[in-house]
């Protein structure tokens, strides 16, 4: 065949599948436009969002997580998996065919928000550094899928324990801490996160709230010139953490016994029950105070009812 | 070549080592937090000292001072024998893979460690693993008729430095958040976590490796006219290779399995020190185990002083303070250089 034959028929062979391509795509974007009284089928792209929708009692309409969410979150382990926090797939959250897809504000997961505007879904961002983002990503969750009552309940619930605790901490010293996220390198809670409003309700001096950054990394030096009373190791490193301070007896929280161990899943995802946290760190901090009033929590595992396969929707 | 007399190397060393007591003395003074000289001092004097300040000097500065003048030091002879072997002036200690192999058994561990129960400590032991077993495979793919010719060496080490970065990129992309943060900061090279048990492993491979280097310095400088020409002057040239380079391997994955992939010491400071004092070997090697040292404690207290309580990887440090330097030494000496 001459060669320009052969590019012809090339370029009428590209034209005949890319035609037969976009008449595929096209039933699955006639199926993705919403009707209002359908629930909106939900892609939640981080962990603590996957908690506050089955809080909110909407877990019944995800229909994908990433892949962290399906790890932390038994009752979304059997949901189809999009990928980490940092690489989620484009193509796995298309082909679930989401009408709403939640993620907090980072910088890879900003470049996929244009990308699912684009394929016309819907996409809620909702930062969750600071306690007022967090209770603002519950309630606007809420407003969103029509569970007001839910939102403000639980916002409400949230509220009220920190207030229970602030009072019960504020007729007692301040505690000089810092709250170890993992020792090497050392990086601590700094200022403005919500551990940081829950270890001030707690009745502790964050020490490293010096750091403008939310979790920053600081020195050891820094560290025991600082001379923290307490030190909460939220670590995750395999070693005993009170074995690990130990080599530094001159800080006062060593010598005094005060190295206490925390659950970092329990306090470091910013989840719709921050008051169980606020609870494990108010006993940390003064263990001499009763445990504040915390309204029964609803079992973590839960598993919502599984989405109905699409095949069998209207 | 000049000759060299032994008042030259010894006026020019005692220099150096001037120099590297003035970096001890600042890198035990200096540090993020508020300590008087007097203090510093007080605490050096009384070695059993208790408190913070004694907990700070001794046991946060003091080992971090050892660590990054044995770091320092072996990176920078490391990078002038590889310069020599391979006749190469864009060899670093890096060039070989050994590096690449440190890396990739230092960042399994730091990615995955914490899931099968490993601590942070195990890091250095698999990173070494990770610097010998590169250290063997070079060997085996580059000396297998005998003798290593030094274009399959290097074409072996860019390989795999190639083969380990992609292993590293995808075991970081399988890690977690935080398990990605450790590894971003172990590939720019930090000294921060320092422990006193493995710093003697470093001190051990930089010693049996001068002890190697200074004995075949001269050989070092024949190999320069040529493999052949040093061969029929009397150098083994088999021999020297092989010693020398198991033995800069050894150094360099000792210093990168505690430090993390600290860049520019190993190219820059060879060549520096070239237009500095000349090309000879026997001056040499223990001029740069004196500079690499000091220049990466200067750089190392920098890191951890200027940023109040925050740190900077040191490896960051060495490239924005050492790059400018370079460029204008070579800029001064550009004729000297480059003279036919």
């Amino acid at each position: 065949m001459p060669p320009r034959r052969l590019a012809a028929a090339l370029l009428c062979g590209l034209i005949a599948i890319a035609t037969a391509a976009s008449s595929r795509a096209e039933p699955v974007s006639a199926e993705r436009s919403p009707e209002s009284a359908k629930p909106p089928r939900i892609v939640s792209l981080n962990p603590s969002l996957t908690a506050t929708l089955i809080a909110l009692g909407a877990g019944a309409q995800l229909v994908g997580v990433d892949d962290y969410s399906a790890r932390q979150q038994s009752a979304v382990r059997e949901l189809p998996a999009v990928g980490g926090l940092f690489n989620p797939s484009l193509e796995a959250i298309l082909a679930l065919a989401p009408d709403l897809v939640v993620l907090v504000p980072s910088a890879q997961q900003r470049d996929l928000r244009a990308r699912l505007a684009a394929f016309s879904v819907a996409v809620l961002e909702l930062p969750n550094i600071t306690l007022a983002e967090l209770l603002t990503s519950i309630e606007t969750l809420g407003a969103r899928l029509g569970r007001e009552a839910a939102a403000r309940d639980r916002v409400q619930a949230i509220r009220n324990a920190w207030q229970a605790t602030t009072a019960a901490s504020a007729r007692q010293p301040r505690v000089r801490s810092v709250l170890v996220l993992q020792r090497e390198p050392l990086y601590l809670v700094g200022r403005g996160s919500f551990i940081d409003s829950m270890l001030v309700a707690a009745g502790a001096e964050n020490l490293a709230n010096v750091f403008a950054d939310p979790y920053p990394q600081a020195s050891l030096e820094w560290l025991i010139a600082a001379a923290p009373e307490l030190i909460l190791d939220a670590s995750e490193d395999a070693a005993a953490s009170r074995e690990y301070w130990a080599r530094w007896p001159s800080l006062p929280a060593v010598a005094a016994g005060r190295v206490e161990e925390i659950p970092a899943s329990e306090v470091t995802l910013p989840g719709p029950y921050p008051e169980r946290a606020l609870a494990l760190l108010a006993a940390a901090v003064h263990p001499a105070l009763a445990a504040p009033p915390v309204a029964p929590l609803p079992p973590r595992s839960a598993a919502p009812p599984r989405p109905p396969p699409r095949e069998v929707e209207p | 070549m000049k000759v060299l007399r032994a008042r030259r190397v010894a006026g020019v060393l005692a220099l150096f080592a001037l120099g590297v007591l003035g970096s001890i003395v600042v890198g035990l003074a200096a540090g993020p937090s508020a300590l008087s000289p007097g203090e510093v001092l007080s605490v050096l004097l009384a070695p059993d000292a208790q408190g913070a300040a004694a907990d700070i000097v001794l046991r946060v500065r003091l080992p971090r001072v050892v660590l990054s003048l044995l770091v320092g030091a072996s990176l920078s002879v490391a990078g002038v024998l590889f310069q020599a072997l391979l006749r190469n002036p864009l060899a670093d200690p890096f060039v070989l893979g050994v590096s690449g192999g440190a890396a990739l058994g230092g960042i399994a561990v730091l990615s995955f460690g914490a899931s099968v129960g490993l601590s942070h400590a195990a890091v250095p032991p698999a990173a070494f693993a990770g610097a010998v077993l590169t250290t063997l495979l070079l060997g085996v793919v580059s000396g297998s008729r005998g003798r290593a010719s030094t274009t399959s060496l290097l074409l072996t080490g860019v390989v795999f430095n190639a083969f380990a970065s992609a292993g590293i990129v995808f075991l970081a992309s399988l890690a977690g958040q935080n398990e990605a943060a450790g590894v971003f900061l172990w590939l720019i090279g930090s000294l921060a976590t320092v422990r006193a048990e493995i710093t003697g492993w470093v001190a051990l491979f930089l010693f049996a490796g001068l002890a190697c280097a200074l004995p075949l310095a001269r050989s070092l400088n024949l190999l320069a006219l040529g493999e052949e020409p040093a061969q029929q002057l009397g150098v083994d040239v088999v021999r020297v290779q092989r010693v020398l380079l198991v033995a800069a391997s050894l150094m360099v994955g000792a210093a990168v399995s505690v430090a993390g992939l600290i860049g520019f010491v190993g190219l820059m400071i060879p060549h520096l020190l070239r237009l500095l004092i000349g090309p000879d070997h026997r001056l040499l090697v223990p001029a740069s185990a004196l500079a690499g040292a000091a220049f990466l404690l200067l750089c190392d207290t920098a890191a951890r002083s200027l940023f109040g309580g925050r740190e900077l990887p040191v490896g960051a440090i060495t490239s924005l303070a050492g790059g400018p330097v370079f460029l204008w030494l070579l800029r001064r000496h550009q004729q000297r250089l480059f003279a036919p």
